[in-house]
């Protein structure tokens, strides 16, 4: 009789539990029930039209933009002990946030493997990535994926002990090049110890911190990734930045932009924009200090259009808006909230190390140019 | 002293040898793991990220509903451990129970000392005391379900179930103040194995059943069920939950990776533990069931109070160590589906300015082993304390 005691208690105890399991799914699926019929005469009415279902209003609609990062890549996107994510990629989805929301923290990070960051585009669980992803043909082509203006132009190249001796990469001859596996580093490392016929042999480490202890160990002579992850790692070098050099080939061209889904054009343009406009701002010189006073202040037409203020013209005055989709006054919030590229990268990417060089604006012989805001 | 040395560890020439080789390397390993964690260590990395670690990003403002949780949850576990014994509270010397709580859970015990000396507050400090009162509270009125005469009559399904509703309201009430989403860290991970747990054990029950069936269909259903989840490797089940769900249902619909990961942890575990159940029932002799039947029981009623419950006791080590590789395989949550738990935190905050290229690794992934380590062993302690009361193996 115990024995049937303890099981119908040890039955109850996990029927209770499963109907208090229930319940929670119960008030969870009422939730998504409403929102679910809400989408739902929404898909129906557009279920015709699914193509144009726009990313755009879901967005809208979810009161966040999911932003495909990830949480440990130095400079870019690192959690914080605050549990937030900083860094050069995070302040682009904020920014983006900030063109949609004027909220730049209507954003929601998703942290993603590298491996499936393409699938979570195309499965609709990020709209946007943002996630130092190298933009090549194949990508754009096979991978459903439509690449925006690069937030970073990057390059593979190669770090070594400054008294290895090795000033060039051509000097290497058989040299151990230590890289991180699963990134497209591996593959360009190979191609060029082939392609200059060196015999490298390349080894694959799963932490950058592996990769660091091996080289500290003396198994690595060289550890190749791109310019800005050496730059990282050599400014927190245990014995100091100029224990190590970065060679001066680059031989690779890294491209990093952001991406969204092939097939939504207008989304396409908001993300272009959101970035276009930090690089526009810089090179009017607003920052996210001076904007409010500029603003108010300046008569350059040019720059009241791009900050959605009012232009006097020869009918009355006027806010231009070019039709993206967007408020008018995106821009100022981007610079207001986030800033302009030069601020961004000066508080993320300078403390690392690294300097603008390509990455400078047009003016000063860089890549970086935004098409004219009219 | 001199006599035992001889007899159990110099007892030949090569005893010998193997003793002082075996010795050294005991010492060189332990004064490593030693420089370790008291002299080379940094465990500000720790420190710093401890909140993140242990409860992801968990809204400052609520942690107080963890607590709580927490709590009745101590609680509870405390109570239904009182209760479920049979003898009551017993008349034992202070010093009796202090050597008995320290030989069970003094690893836990330091493993919360060690985590509130580095939380360093005093709020960390009082949870830590109000967890263990409520445990101890637990225990004690647990206890006196067993000697008070006006509770004895009190089926224990009813009782248990009652107090049950407490754990259960305070973690409804912090799921709706905190969405899943926000869950993070170790809470994360032993949430997810809790509830996993939990509804695996019934899933195995049934399927342990349904492929001793008599009905073909529901031997062949069962059958075809446990060979196909078990014939896939966890990872693989886990990415297929993350990645091919979202093609088939919407994302809007699509219940979160939360969701997917206790969805596919209780589906296999379930299906190791239907093997593991039916080895249990396999060896309970033949005649047993034919004397129920002759006694005129039914069938139903031959299993649940004939061979069940022998099958259950003799199958307790392979269950536990089946809930104990289900707890530590919830980190392939992580690393498939990116739920924001404990081993993903840790290795991400290795990458923070102030670690960056120190070779931090080490000291996350050692306090992340750590957590599960004494997780798993005092799970294990349990459940052998469990078998001793059972007398499984003796009887």
């Amino acid at each position: 009789m115990r024995k049937l005691s303890a099981i119908s208690a040890a039955m109850l105890a996990s029927a209770l539990v499963l109907s208090g399991c229930a319940t929670s799914n119960d008030t969870g699926s009422t939730a998504t029930d409403t929102g679910s019929s809400s989408t739902n005469s929404d898909s129906s009415s557009s279920s015709t039209t699914a193509a144009e279902s726009s990313v755009l209003e879901s967005v809208l609609a979810a009161g966040a933009v999911r932003c495909g990062t990830r949480d440990a890549l130095p400079g870019f996107a690192v959690l914080q002990d605050s549990g937030e994510h900083v860094g050069f990629d995070s302040d682009f989805c904020r920014a983006i946030a900030a063109a949609v929301f004027g909220d730049a923290d209507a954003v929601e990070m998703v942290d993603l493997e590298t491996a499936d960051r393409f699938t979570a585009l195309q499965s609709g669980a990020v709209d946007v990535l943002v996630r130092n992803t190298t933009w090549t043909a194949t990508r754009d082509g096979a991978e459903a994926a439509t690449f925006l203006h690069p937030n970073f132009y990057d390059g593979q190249g190669m770090m070594v002990a400054s008294n290895s001796g090795f000033d060039s990469i051509s000097d290497m001859n058989g040299a151990i090049v230590c890289v991180a596996k699963g990134t497209t580093t591996e593959g360009n490392a190979a191609l060029e110890s082939s392609r200059l016929g060196l015999g490298w042999e390349v080894r694959s480490f799963d932490e950058t911190d592996l990769i660091l202890e091996a080289f500290i160990a003396g198994q690595c002579d060289g550890w190749s990734s791109d310019v800005s992850q050496l730059t990282g790692f050599r400014s927190a070098y245990p014995d100091g930045p100029n224990a190590l050099k970065i060679l001066p080939e680059v031989f690779s061209k890294e491209p990093l932009a952001p991406a969204v889904l092939d097939g939504d054009t207008q989304w396409a343009q908001i993300v272009n924009w959101a970035v276009l406009a930090t690089i526009q701002a810089e090179e009017f010189g607003i920052t996210s200090a001076n904007v409010d006073s500029i603003r108010s202040s300046t008569e350059d037409v040019g720059i009241l259009r791009f900050l959605g203020a009012e232009v006097p013209g020869s009918d009355g005055s006027a806010v231009l808006d070019p039709g993206l989709g967007l408020p008018t006054d995106f821009a100022y919030q981007i610079v207001k909230q986030v800033g302009n590229y030069g601020e961004i990268f000066e508080r993320h990417l300078t403390p690392l190390g690294l300097e603008r060089g390509v990455n400078a604006l047009w003016t000063d012989g860089g890549l970086m140019y935004a098409p004219p805001y009219r | 002293m001199k006599k035992w040395l001889r007899e159990n560890l110099f007892r030949s020439y090569l005893d010998g040898v193997v003793t002082l080789v075996s010795a050294a390397l005991a010492i060189w390993i332990l004064t490593q793991l030693w420089n370790f964690v008291f002299v080379t260590g940094r465990w500000e990395i720790i420190q710093v990220n401890l909140k993140l670690l242990l409860v992801g990003r968990f809204p400052e403002e609520s942690m107080w509903l963890v607590g709580l949780s927490m709590i009745s949850l101590a609680f509870f576990i405390g109570l239904a451990a009182g209760s479920l014994r049979s003898t009551g509270l017993k008349s034992r010397k202070v010093t009796e129970i202090a050597i008995d709580v320290t030989r069970r859970f003094g690893l836990l015990l330091l493993l919360a000392a060690a985590i509130i000396y580095l939380a360093g507050t005093l709020d960390a400090l009082l949870a830590g005391l109000q967890v263990f009162a409520a445990l101890a509270v637990g225990r004690l009125l647990g206890g006196l379900k067993t000697t008070i005469t006006w509770l004895k009559p009190i089926p224990k399904a009813l009782w248990l179930a009652l107090w049950a509703l407490l754990p259960i309201a305070s973690i409804g009430f912090t799921l709706s103040v905190a969405s899943l989403e926000e869950w993070g860290g170790f809470l994360i991970n032993f949430y997810i194995a809790i509830v996993s747990i939990v509804l695996c054990f019934p899933l195995g029950i049934l399927l342990a059943l349904g492929r001793r069936s008599s009905f073909p269909v529901v031997r062949l259903l069962s059958t075809t069920y446990i060979e196909l989840i078990r014939g896939a490797p966890l990872f693989v089940l886990l990415l297929l939950a993350g990645v091919a769900l979202e093609f088939f249902i919407p994302p809007e619909i699509a219940p979160d990776v939360i969701f997917r990961s206790v969805t596919v942890f209780t589906l296999f575990t379930g299906a190791y533990l239907a093997e593991i159940i039916r080895g249990g029932l396999q060896s309970i002799p033949k005649g047993q069931t034919e004397a129920g039947k002759a006694l005129g029981l039914s069938t139903v009623k031959i299993i649940y109070l004939i061979t069940l419950p022998q099958a259950l006791r003799n199958v307790i080590p392979a269950q536990i160590g089946q809930f104990i590789s289900l707890f530590k395989d919830t980190t392939l949550a992580g690393a498939a589906l990116s739920v924001f738990e404990v081993l993903n935190i840790g290795k991400a905050i290795t990458k923070q300015d102030d670690f960056l290229g120190q070779g931090m690794i080490y000291e996350s992934l050692a306090f992340v082993a750590l957590l599960f380590w004494v997780g798993s062993f005092v799970m294990s302690r349990e459940s052998q304390r469990l078998e001793k009361k059972l007398g499984v193996g003796v009887r």
